[in-house]
């Protein structure tokens, strides 16, 4: 019932996303709501989101695929396939962002290698094949030793691609929101964290009911999601304490904004509240974390916090004027410092939610990604 | 008052400067702007002469004027500050570049390549200026109605919008979605114009005369003696961009 159910959500979402999608290839960006002071907008935090569960995925594919972890023997596959997923969405939610999305080619043959963006892109691609190739090698020669090396060569470079979009936004002097060291160090955490919920809901929701691992697997996967969460809040309050100590006015601004500004409801309620503190207070209960509904649901709104947490990284910094009176110097469309999503915007990004939910329930139901015995069971 | 009138224009002291400068070679000029904020009125024939000389759509400017008013009444005043592109001797935006396609040319101007822009904006979230804005290809025209008899309607008054412009000395007529629409675009000091002897349309039109455009290499130029005043100071010195536009204080 409930895959059913959700079969309906992705196609509904989809179907809102092509109406978004048709907007984006006639019309371009005018129907955005980013501009040239904020600019980049939902789409932007939206790859940074499912890029996470990509990287984070597949950190958790090699408990079982790399070193053999005997607890989560069976849930490499669903990792890659939720890793590839997710990859393939965001990328999809970077790519309808460029101003020129059919120049993406200039990247690979003619790109700039000291930009971090030309890097990221190269890792994407290198990372990508590398999950395709994993998860065809499982489900054709389990426990090869091909496999092996793949994920050895794969667990770095996740960590890289994590690393690089913090990195990708901490090099910008600019906004001094962004940039402090530890930008490419929270990352890899918000990954790991991001695919252990994505786990979470995979195994959880969608994973065969009766598997005598899973209460053991669900109990594990919501340790290390509450450890994360709570690394993550502890980087929160290292990152806006030391900022407000500091009083660098455009960074005292950004964390302004997220906390009493006009983005308080999503860092205060949907962030802290739903995504952080009511998962953190179920999973942290072995009878809750170790009963499939609850650790499948309690994973989602991890993913849900994970999803605006992302957006606050993105949205207050580039709200901050860079000098005073720029908000005023001069008018016209896209000339704002105020920014919330256009109904464009929430079009595509749901289109692409649709996209990646319903690539992996399909993908679940078509693909051998779970074993025999684990079917049967 | 005689003697106001016989002072040479600074504009035509600034083309001489303009015409010694060219015929040095490309690498040899350093183009700086000065302007002094003593001067301004915030009249922004500039930003105006900008965009009517680089037909910059709307939602695209290269030259705002901000302005920001001082002290409390009765002692109040305005000051105002023209910004185009700072044309950073070390500039943030061209290293993040993925696709190579904004760089300093030989002239030390910071530049775009519209055909290899990708329009990611990456450059935009790294100027601490804010001096690069997207082009989302909107016209003024758009959404009015079109003319009937001998009403003239969008299909005839659009024309001009939709005449090439001649950034970069390149001709670019808009439409759909070929460049520049979907790039990033900035201030480029007017190189088509330059290139042809002729000053930065914001240098000329400036009724003030606050605006100078020259060869800092040369040292006989107005620009040279201008940046080497005492009251001259450049925005956001410490994060080590060098600018080439200066303020006089």
């Amino acid at each position: 019932m409930l895959k059913k159910l959700t079969y309906a959500f992705g196609a509904l979402t989809l179907l809102f996303g092509l109406w978004g999608f048709y907007d984006r290839f006639a019309f371009g960006h005018q129907d955005a709501n980013y501009g040239s002071y904020v600019v980049w907008g939902l789409w932007v935090a939206m790859y940074l989101f499912f890029a996470g569960i990509a990287a984070g995925g597949f950190m958790i594919a090699t408990l079982d695929l790399l070193f053999d972890i005997p607890i989560f023997k069976g849930t490499g596959k669903i990792a890659l396939w939720g890793s590839l997923v997710s990859l393939a969405a965001a990328l999809l939610s970077i790519w309808l962002d460029l101003g020129h999305l059919e120049r993406i080619w200039k990247v690979y043959l003619q790109g700039n290698p000291s930009s971090l963006l030309f890097q990221m892109v190269w890792g994407y691609t290198l990372f990508g094949l590398l999950t395709l190739a994993a998860l065809i090698l499982q489900i054709r020669k389990p426990g090869s030793r091909a496999l092996k090396i793949i994920m050895w060569i794969g667990l770095p470079l996740s960590l890289f691609i994590s690393g690089a979009v913090g990195a990708l936004l901490g090099v910008n002097a600019s906004r001094p929101f962004w940039h402090i060291g530890l930008f490419p160090v929270q990352f890899p955490v918000f990954s790991l964290a991001s695919g252990a919920a994505m786990m979470l809901v995979a195994l959880g929701l969608f994973g065969p009911r009766d598997d005598p691992h899973r209460p053991q697997q669900l109990w594990t996967l919501s340790l290390l999601t509450v450890i994360l969460m709570v690394v993550k809040l502890y980087f929160i309050w290292a990152d806006y304490s030391q900022s407000m100590y500091g009083n660098v006015p455009m960074n005292v601004e950004a964390i302004r904004q997220v906390m009493f500004g006009q983005y308080w409801w999503a860092f205060w309620i949907a962030q802290l509240l739903i995504g952080s503190l009511i998962p953190i207070i179920f999973l942290s209960q072995p009878k809750f974390a170790k009963h499939n509904s609850w650790a499948g649901w309690m994973g989602l709104l991890v993913l849900i916090g994970y999803a605006f947490a992302r957006g606050l990284i993105i949205f207050p910094a580039l709200t901050v004027p860079e000098l005073g009176a720029l908000t005023s110097a001069f008018s016209g469309p896209h000339l704002s410092f105020d920014y919330f999503p256009s109904l464009m915007e929430w079009a595509v990004t749901s289109g692409t939610i649709g996209i990646a939910v319903l690539g992996f329930l399909l993908g679940s139901d078509f693909l051998p990604l779970v074993t025999k015995s684990q079917k049967e069971a | 008052m005689l003697d106001v009138l016989e002072k040479t224009d600074v504009i035509l002291r600034l083309q001489e400067d303009l015409r010694r400068a060219l015929e040095k070679a490309p690498e040899d000029r350093r183009w700086v702007m000065v302007i002094d904020l003593r001067k301004c009125v915030g009249c922004t024939s500039c930003t105006i002469a900008c965009i009517a000389e680089n037909k910059l759509p709307p939602g695209v400017v290269y030259r705002p004027v901000m302005a920001e008013e001082v002290g409390t009444y009765p002692h109040v005043t305005m000051k105002f500050l023209p910004k185009p592109c700072m044309q950073c001797d070390n500039p943030p935006c061209t290293p993040v570049c993925p696709v190579n396609a904004t760089y300093k040319n030989e002239e030390g101007v910071v530049v775009i390549d519209y055909d290899q822009c990708i329009g990611c904006r990456a450059c935009m979230a790294a100027c601490p200026y804010a001096s690069r804005t997207f082009d989302f290809g909107l016209t003024y025209t758009q959404a009015t109605p079109d003319g009937f008899d001998f009403v003239l309607g969008q299909s005839n008054a659009g024309d001009y919008e939709r005449i090439a412009n001649v950034e970069y000395g390149e001709n670019r007529a808009r439409k759909g979605n070929t460049s520049p629409i979907g790039n990033v675009r900035k201030c480029h000091f007017c190189l088509h114009r330059i290139k042809d002897g002729m000053l930065p349309a914001c240098t000329t039109t400036c009724i003030g005369r606050a605006t100078y455009f020259g060869d800092a290499n040369d040292p006989d130029s107005l620009v040279s003696e201008l940046v080497a005043s005492s009251n001259v100071m450049r925005l956001k010195e410490e994060l080590g961009t060098e600018p080439r536009v200066y303020y006089l204080a």
